[in-house]
């Protein structure tokens, strides 16, 4: 026999999450509506906490405990345990079979309709569960269809389907206690590891990979030291964690004696991907954010990514995006490095070079900065480039591709205030 | 990739073109790019990173590192050439020899990458002992390690050494001139491990236009 309780909260919604903590334990089976009700599998519980009307009590009483206000209804439905909630007394029990007398009075809003069903009962001037009731099912279908006669058997409390069960997300969290206090990194990081393992065990047992941790180091004294990584890719192996944690430790060791470990990972769902055949291999996550977090650490973060060309007119406007791979591009058909034209590269004088430009006649003729110098030969230009006049720092820039006597091609750029030389042409 | 306009590939070749020039950068070994300021040893370089970049035949391509001891790389011109700049990392080691080094040493040691280019331009003297190291870092993998500087150091045990030549700049309209169009280089090889030719030599010449993306 089917019995659902269903626990309506009262107050604010944020206590959700303590609502469901508050139905899980008191039974395995918690249906979430995600709303201000959860639903609770009640069958079976008479051993534990004794009949329904002290179920009922006994839910009210934990849910206030936990601070929150909530309503009781138990019945052979969820509609049935709704209504109970919503106008009973406060724990109301509806006896089996009674189901649909509870609902009798209970207004047609309790259902979910589409709108086209709620406006044709509202036109037919029904206003209650009863009402919809009783109605002729045969009559019911012909005008209704199938939505009709299903809202009909919900009026009527027969609602068969069985509880979508929701389980709490689990914690991957491990913590180790040091029953003697760890004073160098070695076997700090050999902890770590162990920790690692159990979680990196535990991700894969549920298809998941980790795309963050983080962990506690707690010293003597009761301070504690704690720190984060966020790896280039998502990672299951543990050995490819443990090699990350060293690093960050290493660069950041702990001050102290440690006398306990705690290491957590936010678990994702590592998409699948499947290597071609025919295309070309690319670098394991694992060794991947190994060698990324050493470039880091020696270049730093803001200096190492994939080049993003920047939604902008400004010379040289470009970003560093994050590097991942593989590549999510996918080729067009025909498309490939060898169709392309032969590109005249420009390398770029990062910052500027400022430069003395001689002018005869409005045009450059010689030219002299720290990384070049010598007669221009030849040069065209001006090339005038402006924009973002709109904002507070607009920039405008004349640019003359020219050749010095000795050869080189560069770039000069004038900005309306000095020279620089902007790249060489190579 | 390039287009050659005066191709005089080696005999005993049987592909002419800067296509087998692209492809003759063995896996697993050191190789150099030298050349001075306009000679186009790093549009050659683009030419490559597109070529790997957009190779295989489903998603994406080959993984190019760039390790940029200058930070010159300009994205623009790498767009432009044809690579994708997804597939490209991109380390700017802001002048540090040391450190362009450094990385250009664990890049080679990842494997998956299919090319990494350590590109020094002026930075140096390179210690010899530098180059020895990153030779044994990519020995017995599939990657193909770059390194481009102005000039050739004796003693690297670089597998090919590519030269580039600077031949003339392309200018488009008469007196007085409208435009740049880009530019003519020579790339000669002048050290080649792997290539034996039918006279017997490991040398040989390319004529390239590189043109000017607008």
């Amino acid at each position: 026999m089917m019995r659902i309780a269903c626990l309506l909260m009262t107050n604010e919604l944020a206590a959700h999450a303590t609502l469901l903590q508050v139905a899980l334990a008191h039974s395995p089976r918690v249906e979430d509506t995600g709303g201000d009700c959860v639903y609770l599998d009640a069958a079976g519980l008479r051993s534990l906490f004794g009949d329904d009307a002290t179920l009922a009590h006994r839910l009210r009483d934990a849910a206030a405990a936990a601070g929150l206000a909530v309503r009781i209804g138990i019945a052979a439905s969820r509609i049935g345990a709704q209504a109970a909630a919503r106008f009973g007394s406060g724990a109301t029990v509806v006896e089996p079979g009674g189901d649909g007398a509870a609902l009798a009075t209970a207004p047609l809003s309790l259902l979910t309709l589409s709108e086209a069903l709620a406006t044709r009962l509202s036109r037919w001037g029904l206003r209650t569960l009863g009402e919809l009731a009783a109605l002729p099912t045969a009559g019911l279908f012909e005008r209704a269809g199938a939505e009709g006669v299903q809202a009909q058997r919900l009026a009527r409390g027969e609602d068969p389907r069985p509880l979508a069960s929701w389980r709490p997300e689990p914690a991957f969290e491990e913590s180790v206690e040091c029953e003697w206090g760890l004073e160098t990194l070695d076997p700090v990081v050999e902890r770590l590891g162990e920790l690692a393992a159990r979680l990196c065990g535990r991700l894969g047992a549920r298809g998941l990979a980790a795309d963050g941790f983080e962990w506690i180091c707690r010293l003597a004294g009761g301070r504690a030291h704690e720190g984060a990584l966020t790896p280039a890719v998502p990672l299951t192996e543990a050995t490819a964690v443990t090699g990350l944690l060293r690093l960050a430790l290493e660069a950041r060791p702990p001050r102290g004696i440690v006398e306990g470990l705690t290491l957590r990972a936010r678990p994702t769902r590592a998409a699948p991907a499947q290597e071609s055949l025919t295309d070309p291999s690319r670098p394991s996550p694992r060794f991947l954010a190994a060698t990324m977090n050493r470039l880091v650490a020696l270049v730093g973060s803001d200096r190492i990514g994939a080049p993003a060309l920047l939604d902008s007119h400004r010379p040289d406007a470009v970003g560093l995006g994050a590097y991942a791979s593989p590549s999510p591009h996918r080729k067009e058909p025909g498309e490939s490095g060898s169709g392309n034209a032969p590109v005249l590269a420009l390398r770029r004088l990062r910052p500027p070079a400022p430069a003395a430009v001689t002018l005869a006649s409005g045009r450059p003729v010689a030219m002299r900065s720290s990384r070049l110098a010598g007669r221009i030969v030849a040069g065209v230009g001006p090339w005038r480039s402006s924009g973002e006049w709109w904002t507070p720092q607009p920039w405008l820039q004349d640019e003359w591709d020219v050749e010095l006597a000795d050869g080189t091609l560069c770039r000069l750029a004038h900005d309306g205030s000095a020279w620089h030389i902007a790249g060489i042409y190579d | 990739m390039g287009v050659p306009i005066e191709s005089s590939p080696p005999p005993g070749w049987e592909r002419e073109g800067i296509d087998s020039l692209l492809g003759m950068f063995p896996p697993g070994r050191l190789s150099e790019i030298v050349g001075p300021r306009s000679s186009g040893a790093s549009s050659l370089l683009l030419a490559l990173i597109a070529r790997i970049t957009t190779s295989g035949s489903g998603e994406g391509g080959g993984q190019v590192a760039f390790v940029d001891g200058m930070d010159a790389l300009d994205p623009a011109s790498t767009a432009a050439a044809g690579a994708d700049l997804s597939a490209l990392l991109w380390v700017r080691c802001g002048g540090r020899l040391r450190v362009a080094l450094s990385a250009a040493d664990l890049l080679a040691r990842c494997p998956g990458f299919a090319l990494v280019v350590l590109d020094l331009d002026e930075l140096g003297p390179v210690p010899a002992s530098a180059y020895i190291r990153l030779q044994r870092a990519v020995e017995g993998t599939q990657t193909t390690l770059i390194v481009r500087s102005e000039r050739h150091r004796e003693g690297t045990p670089a597998s090919l050494v590519l030269a580039t030549r600077r031949l003339a700049p392309q200018w488009m309209g008469l007196r007085p001139l409208t435009r740049l169009a880009g530019l003519r280089s020579e790339i000669s090889i002048t050290r080649s491990r792997f290539h034996a030719f039918s006279d017997g030599g490991s040398t040989g010449s390319w004529t390239l236009d590189w043109l000017l993306s607008q």
